[in-house]
């Protein structure tokens, strides 16, 4: 930690109060160093994986294509039959990868910058910004290192298990919020520029959103269990998603985009009031709009309603902000064209402007029906991430990289070219997934004249994608190859940096311990009782000024706002009975089901596959009767999905044999020359772990799930063994492979075969004694 | 007779309304106190990440 030294003499404070002493110091830019090299590193491996999974969707029928009787493109066939390269476990990665560990680290690297400049100061601690930098990269690639193993919860953008997740919570805690609001307490300015006040909103909301969305009891050392089920984990997760998006990804990067734009600009931002408002918009309002993720589903209709509702509120101060960004080049319109850095910032306020006006328009119900599980959503990420984060990402790179290598930048020519490589990237990525979502959401809803579905057969619907995923894959070539030149770019002005940096020091006046606040502005008002004169001075809203020299006080309201909101829509949700309407036929699955259950979550398979069938004729035809809340009181996880590349599979339940499900698992293409699915051969020469079964049931049953008698010692194994065996005897009177009794494929049928089936069976006439190792034998 | 059972039993429904009434017109309030306060009360704020000594940054580079 180094510390100020305090200098002879002593003029007035910073505020101007009392007379306090002049601080000399110096801002720790090694830390921000690293942050950027790591931000550029990452920003490389989560985009090449992103490119991997983008060329695994439309690989499997390429790999026939012959030319000249050679077949150009087979020896990519690991990338649909290897286990730990399947896009199930790969597209986690990608997201994780591209969220925590590229956004992430630009986002320490922007907040470590600008928050000691702000405050003139150091940051808290040298030792805590090394433990949250190392910590950090630590946990990417435990990350990296446990989704290919199919380590995971199971959960959009929360699929680390727990022992990850603490390290998350120490890290972003302990490390991070500590040395962050420790240098505010030290700052030498007394007013939190608005830049801070977006970090501390990320700071403080990401922290309740993880801690929450994350509550599970552990099953093991890499195997845990939601302690929310169904409707409530879905509702948990998409509070949690949303908000991820809206205080990982918007604004801490809106916090960037008001330090360092104009820092580049050279001028103020347009309206800083503007800026005010748009903070609290994000507040009081972005917090809300989770539910959007939901329309249509089993979620109570008021939720979703409401999250709609939000979200439409959100249009104006994102508007707001995209203007406010833009306007602060009036007048320097002229440095855009010659400057690299300020091209990347202003393609990608364009783009927060093109994403907050698309993500409301996508929560109005009846867009929603037509877009959910389609590509369009995943067009729209894309315009968010690519143009905004990336950009921005990109943007303040090159704007950081003269200041913290003390030399000339290598290339602007470069860094232009990858502005532009990367802006034609984006569109070629964008355009053709537009396309491909209203397609496939078109086609979907389709009906002939006789009134049965134009397209019956899903993979007619994924076929038709294909040229448009092609292009996908160029689109995302062309950005990489971007991110390539920014490795050189940045590598290359490493290289020409001075042996040692020279370390400027500072002076500041320290703040003064006794500051005390500018006197209320007086009330006009002379003829009015004292309660109207002060609700006139109330009214002025001079009370906000003083907030915003308060950074405790302010965190406090900020925590109190958001927490507030979350809890007007999560309580209902989860205490008001009928929002889950119980129903008597839906039992636990068997301690098989669940072992099939948790392959089903361990090879991601709800990253193509829905379970959730919309109330909407075209799905009720296309799939079978539509979902119920309480059909998935036991999901723990809830495993309804966001995409279908694949079809739903809630009534997938009795619809196959056994033995097709065997030959699907091993090859697709073996049944549907069609397919796009991967092959998961391992399935059928992995062994199930039948001992691990009892922790697991014994964990479901903490959670309220009545297991009965199947928690005893031995007792989950041993029914689990006996169902295994009589579908391994049923697949084998189908005609298919022998000695599958004890692999992962039977667990997987049996959980496949038990889809969307209860509901179709008569109610109990009383709960069975034993609970589920009753109902087990039953099967 | 459990929480949910007392909470389904009350009726509920005009929270998540009445919660959309409160937080908008604090928004509202707060946009409308922000647009009416004067801009030179901010103008000192809003050149803060100007002030700053950003060191020694060189010539443009190469192109």
């Amino acid at each position: 930690m180094s510390e100020a030294h305090a200098v002879a003499n002593q003029p007035s404070g910073a505020d101007g109060a009392v007379p306090a002493a002049m601080d000399r110091f110096t801002y720790d830019d090694a830390i921000v160093r690293k942050f950027a090299a790591a931000t550029i590193i990452w920003a490389f491996v989560g985009m090449l994986v992103g490119l991997i999974v983008a060329v695994q969707m439309a690989l499997p029928p390429a790999l026939t294509w012959e030319i000249g009787g050679i077949r150009p493109l087979a020896w990519l066939s690991f990338l649909t039959n290897v286990e730990f390269l399947t896009f199930g476990r790969l597209r986690p990665l990608h997201t994780n990868a591209v969220i925590f560990a590229f956004a992430g680290n630009a986002v320490f690297a922007a907040i470590y910058y600008s928050t000691q400049r702000l405050c003139k100061t150091r940051m808290f601690s040298d030792t805590l910004s090394k433990l949250h930098f190392w910590g950090w990269q630590a946990i990417i690639v435990s990350a990296a290192l446990t989704l290919p193993l199919g380590i995971t919860q199971g959960k959009e953008y929360a699929e680390l298990e727990w022992p990850i997740d603490l390290a998350v919570a120490v890290v972003w805690v302990g490390f991070f919020a500590v040395n962050f609001f420790g240098t505010l307490a030290r700052r030498r300015e007394r007013h939190l520029y608005v830049a801070l006040w977006f970090y501390i909103a990320s700071i403080v909301t990401v922290t309740i959103l993880h801690v929450f969305n994350n509550l599970m009891i552990p099953a093991g050392l890499f195997k845990s269990y939601s302690m929310y089920a169904g409707v409530q984990d879905a509702f948990m997760q998409w509070w949690y998603g949303h908000n991820a998006v809206a205080f990982f990804l918007t604004t801490p990067f809106l916090g960037m985009m008001y330090y360092f734009l104009p820092k580049a600009a050279d001028r103020p931002v347009f309206s800083y009031r503007l800026s005010i408002i748009h903070f609290w918009s994000l507040v009081f309002i972005y917090i809300w709009a989770g539910p959007h993720h939901l329309h249509y589903t089993a979620l109570p209709s008021w939720a979703s309603t409401l999250g709609m509702l939000f979200s439409l509120m959100l249009w104006m101060p994102s508007w707001g902000g995209m203007i406010n960004g833009l306007l602060t080049l009036r007048g320097a319109w002229h440095k855009v064209a010659a400057d690299p850095v300020l091209k990347f910032f202003v393609v990608a306020i364009t783009f927060y402007g093109m994403s907050t006006f698309e993500g409301p328009m996508l929560s109005i119900k009846s867009v929603n029906a037509l877009s959910h599980y389609t590509d369009w959503t995943i067009a729209h990420v894309h315009a968010g991430a690519l143009g905004w984060n990336g950009f921005m990402a990109f943007g303040m790179l090159y704007w950081l990289a003269p200041r913290l290598f003390q030399t000339q930048l290598w290339s602007r020519k470069l860094a232009g070219t990858h502005f532009w490589i990367g802006t034609v990237g984006i569109l070629l990525y964008v355009i053709p997934i537009y396309a491909a979502g209203l397609t496939q959401g078109l086609m979907w809803r389709a009906f002939d004249e006789s009134g049965l579905l134009k397209y019956p057969d899903f993979v007619e619907t994924v076929t038709a994608l294909l040229p448009m995923y092609w292009l996908r894959v160029l689109g995302g070539t062309l950005y990489l190859a971007g991110v390539v030149l920014c490795m050189v770019n940045m590598f290359m002005t490493w290289r020409a940096r001075p042996a040692t940096y020279t370390e400027t020091v500072h002076e500041a006046p320290r703040l003064a311990p006794t500051y005390t606040d500018e006197p209320d502005p007086a009330t006009e008002l002379y003829a009015n009782a004292e309660f109207g004169k002060n609700l006139d001075v109330w009214v002025k809203g001079f009370w906000h000024r003083v907030w915003e020299r308060k950074p405790l006080k302010f965190t406090l309201l900020v925590i109190l706002s958001v927490s507030i909101a979350s809890l007007f829509e999560i309580i209902p949700t989860f205490v008001i009975g009928s929002n889950v309407p119980t129903i008597a036929s839906v039992q636990p699955y068997t301690p098989l089901e669940l072992a099939g259950r948790d392959i089903y979550i361990a090879e991601g398979c709800y990253n193509c596959h829905s379970q959730m069938i919309r109330p909407i004729y075209a799905e009720t035809k296309r799939y079978g009767e539509y979902s119920k809340p309480g059909e998935f009181v036991y999901d723990h996880p809830f495993q309804w999905g966001s995409k279908r590349t694949g079809p739903d599979l809630q009534r997938e339940g009795g619809k196959q044999s056994d033995n097709w499900h065997v030959l699907h698992f091993n090859d697709p293409r073996q049944v549907n020359d069609r397919s796009v699915m991967p092959a998961y051969p391992h399935l059928l020469s992995q062994q199930i772990d039948f001992d691990g079964l009892t922790p697991r049931v014994r964990v479901m049953s903490m959670l309220g799930v009545p297991y009965g008698q199947a928690i005893l010692d031995g007792k989950a194994p041993e029914l689990a063994r006996a169902q295994a065996k009589a579908i391994a005897d049923n697949i084998i009177a189908q005609g298919g492979q022998k000695g599958l009794d004890d692999k992962k494929v039977v667990a997987l049928i049996a959980y496949m075969q038990r889809l969307g089936t209860d509901i179709s069976k008569p109610a109990p006439a009383a709960a069975p004694a034993g609970g589920v190792a009753k109902a087990a034998e039953k099967h | 007779m459990r929480l949910s059972d007392i909470m389904s039993r009350m009726d509920l429904t005009i929270w998540p309304v009445a919660a959309l009434v409160i937080f908008l017109g604090i928004f509202i309030l707060i946009a409308m106190r922000t647009m009416k306060r004067p801009g030179d009360e901010l103008a000192s704020e809003a050149t803060l990440p100007l002030q700053d000594d950003t060191g020694p940054i060189g010539e443009p580079g190469r192109n």
